[in-house]
C-alpha cells in the first residue's frame, strides 16, 4: 500500500478513489450502517455498572436491537469496548492490552462515573478515567446509570459511526502508547486527574 | 441421467463464489492495522506464558476414531437399502442381498464386541 | 464493658496465661481479649486446640491504627468455634516505635495465609514464619507505601501520572504464583522431541 492511501476503512478502497464523491459517501453509508447496527462489545466488567449494563442486555431495555447481543468474551470478534466499572491500577494493564488486541474497527464506551473519571474512588488505587490508558469515544455519565442512559450512550456511538469517513486518515490508527509505556502525556494525565467537587473538601488528606 | 446432477454442480458454483466474494471482499475492504501485542495469543488481559500444549486423553480419540468406522457402514447400508428390492443375488433374490449385508455387518459386530470388551467404549 | 457477661474463654485466658492477657473487655457483645505479643501465637494455638476452646475458624485477620497517634497499632484476630458457635476477638498492640512484627499463625489456620497478606500489604506489618509474605493487594513492586496507614496520604504519594505510567509498565500480573508456574513447568516434560518441535514454531509469545 502506498503510505498516501493507507487511509481509514477499506485501504483498497481508499487507494482507488482519492477525493469524495458520490461512491465514496455510497460506500460511506454502507460501511458505516453495517458497523454502527452490529456493535459486538467486548464487555469489560470490574465493578458495579457492569449489573447495570446486564439489564441493559437482558429483554426489558434489550441491547439486542442494536445488533448488540453478541457478547464475545474475546477481543478478537468485538468492534466496541464497553467499560463498566471502576479500574484499578493494578487492572490497568490488562485493560490496554485487551485494547490492543482488539481488531479495527474498534470503539470505546465508558459506562459510568469511575471508568469516565475515577468517579467517587479518588484514591491511590483507582484510575481516574481510563482515557488515561485508552482512548475513548462515549463517555456516559452515571453512579451508576440507568439502562436508558447506557441505551443513549449506545446510540451516540451509533451517531459517531454514522459521521465517520472511509477517506479520513485518522480513524483506524492505533494509538500505541510511547517509548515509556504512557498512553497521554504526563501532564495530561496530572491534568485530567486533579481532584474536583466534593472530592477536593471531603478528606482531610485531599 | 446426468442432468440430475446440474442443480448441485449450480449449487457448488455459487457456494463456492459466495464464499470467496466474502473472504475477497472483507479481505479487500478491512483496515488491517497489525501491531505486536495485537498479534500475541489472548489470555485475559496478560502477556502469555507456557504453552497451550496440553497432554489431554485418548478417548477423546477413540471416540472419533469408532465413529468414522460405524458411520461409514451405515453409509454403505443406505444404497444397499435404497435398492434392496430390486436386488438378485446369487440367484436368491432380496434373500441374497440380506445375507451379503449380514456378511458385512457381522464383520463389523466381532470389531464392536472386540473394541466392547477390550473398553474402548467407557468413557470414564 | 458494657455490662453484659464476657466469653468465659476471656476468663480461662486469664486463668491459664495470667500476665500475658493484658485486658478483657466487651463490645457490642462481642468480647475483646488484648494480648501481650510475645505470646500471641502460643495463645492463639492454645485456643484453638484446646478442646473446650475449640476456636477452629478463624474469620479474620486484620489491623488497627488509631486516629490518636500516640496509641499502638492493633493487630485483630476474630476467631469462632464452628462446634460451640462462640466469637472471640483477639488483639495484639505493637507500639509504633519497634518493627511491626508478630508471629505468623498460618501454621494453625491456613486461612490465616492470605489474611496476613493483606494486613501485611496495608499496613506494614511483618509475620514471622509466614510462608510468603507478599503484597495482595497492591502489586509487588508498589513503592509508595503502606496504604492504610495514617500517614499514607488518601491519593497515594506519588502524581497521578507516574502511577498510571508504573501500573502500565510493571505489568503486576507478571509475577505468577507458584501454581502458576507449575503449570509452565510442566512444560519441560514434555518428550525432548515434542519441546523442540514447539519451539522451532516459534513457541506461545513472549511478552
Amino acid at each position: 500500500m502506498k503510505p498516501g492511501a493507507a487511509a481509514a476503512g477499506g485501504d483498497a478502497a481508499a487507494g482507488l478513489i482519492s477525493s469524495p464523491n458520490w461512491i465514496t459517501s455510497r460506500l460511506d453509508d454502507l460501511v458505516n450502517w453495517s458497523r454502527a447496527n452490529s456493535l459486538w462489545p467486548m464487555p469489560f466488567f470490574p465493578a458495579c455498572c457492569a449489573i447495570e449494563f446486564m439489564a441493559t442486555a437482558a429483554s426489558r431495555y434489550d441491547i439486542s436491537r442494536f445488533g448488540m447481543e453478541r457478547l464475545g468474551y474475546t477481543p478478537r470478534q468485538a468492534d466496541v469496548l464497553i467499560c463498566a466499572g471502576r479500574v484499578p491500577f493494578k487492572l490497568a494493564p490488562m485493560l490496554r492490552r485487551i485494547w490492543d488486541q482488539m481488531p479495527q474497527p474498534k470503539w470505546c464506551i465508558s459506562v459510568g462515573a469511575c471508568a469516565s473519571s475515577g468517579g467517587i474512588f479518588d484514591t491511590y488505587a483507582m484510575v481516574q478515567g481510563i482515557d488515561a490508558i485508552i482512548p475513548v469515544d462515549v463517555y456516559i455519565p452515571g453512579c451508576p446509570p440507568r439502562p436508558e442512559g447506557i441505551l443513549y450512550g449506545i446510540m451516540l456511538l451509533q451517531k459517531k459511526i454514522k459521521g465517520e469517513s472511509i477517506l479520513d486518515p485518522t480513524l483506524r490508527v492505533e494509538q500505541l502508547p510511547d517509548e515509556r509505556g504512557m498512553f497521554l502525556r504526563p501532564a495530561a494525565v496530572d491534568e485530567q486527574s486533579e481532584p474536583f467537587g466534593n472530592s477536593v473538601h471531603q478528606t482531610r488528606s485531599a | 441421467m446426468l442432468e440430475s446432477y446440474v442443480p448441485l454442480l449450480m449449487l457448488m458454483v455459487l457456494v463456492i463464489v459466495s464464499a470467496a466474494a466474502m473472504v475477497g471482499l472483507s479481505h479487500l475492504f478491512s483496515a488491517s492495522r497489525p501491531t505486536a501485542v495485537k498479534s500475541q495469543p489472548y489470555e485475559s488481559g496478560i502477556p502469555p506464558f507456557g504453552t497451550a500444549r496440553e497432554r489431554f486423553d485418548v478417548k477423546f480419540y477413540l471416540v472419533a476414531v469408532l465413529f468414522i468406522v460405524f458411520d461409514i457402514e451405515v453409509v454403505f447400508m443406505m444404497p444397499w437399502a435404497v435398492t434392496f428390492r430390486q436386488l438378485d443375488i446369487l440367484g436368491l433374490g432380496v434373500l441374497g442381498g440380506l445375507l451379503e449385508m449380514a456378511a458385512f455387518v457381522v464383520v463389523l459386530v466381532v470389531g464392536y464386541v472386540y473394541v466392547w470388551k477390550r473398553g474402548a467404549l467407557e468413557w470414564t | 464493658m458494657n455490662g453484659a457477661s464476657p466469653n468465659p474463654s476471656a476468663a480461662a485466658l486469664q486463668a491459664r496465661f495470667g500476665a500475658a492477657i493484658v485486658g478483657v473487655s466487651v463490645s457490642c457483645g462481642d468480647t475483646i481479649v488484648v494480648v501481650a505479643r510475645e505470646r500471641a501465637h502460643e495463645i492463639l494455638r492454645w485456643l484453638k486446640e484446646t478442646p473446650g476452646e475449640a476456636y477452629d475458624y478463624l474469620v479474620d485477620v486484620t489491623a488497627v491504627e488509631y486516629r490518636d497517634r500516640e496509641r499502638p497499632l492493633e493487630v485483630v484476630y476474630q476467631l469462632w468455634s464452628l462446634p460451640r458457635r462462640v466469637f472471640l476477638r483477639l488483639k495484639v498492640e505493637l507500639p509504633k516505635q519497634e518493627p511491626l512484627a508478630v508471629d505468623s499463625v498460618v501454621d494453625l489456620w491456613r486461612g490465616a495465609d492470605w489474611l496476613e497478606r493483606e494486613v501485611y500489604d496495608m499496613f506494614g506489618v511483618a509475620f514471622r514464619g509466614h510462608p510468603d509474605l507478599r503484597r495482595i493487594l497492591m502489586w509487588d513492586g508498589y513503592a509508595e507505601g503502606h496504604p492504610l496507614r495514617k500517614d499514607f496520604p488518601l491519593r497515594g504519594r506519588f502524581s497521578r501520572a507516574e502511577q498510571v505510567r508504573q501500573a502500565l509498565t510493571k505489568t503486576p500480573e507478571a509475577h505468577h504464583s507458584v501454581e502458576e508456574l507449575a503449570v509452565a513447568e510442566a512444560f519441560q516434560q514434555l518428550s525432548d522431541d515434542a519441546r523442540q518441535k514447539f519451539e522451532r514454531a516459534g513457541g506461545a509469545g513472549g511478552a
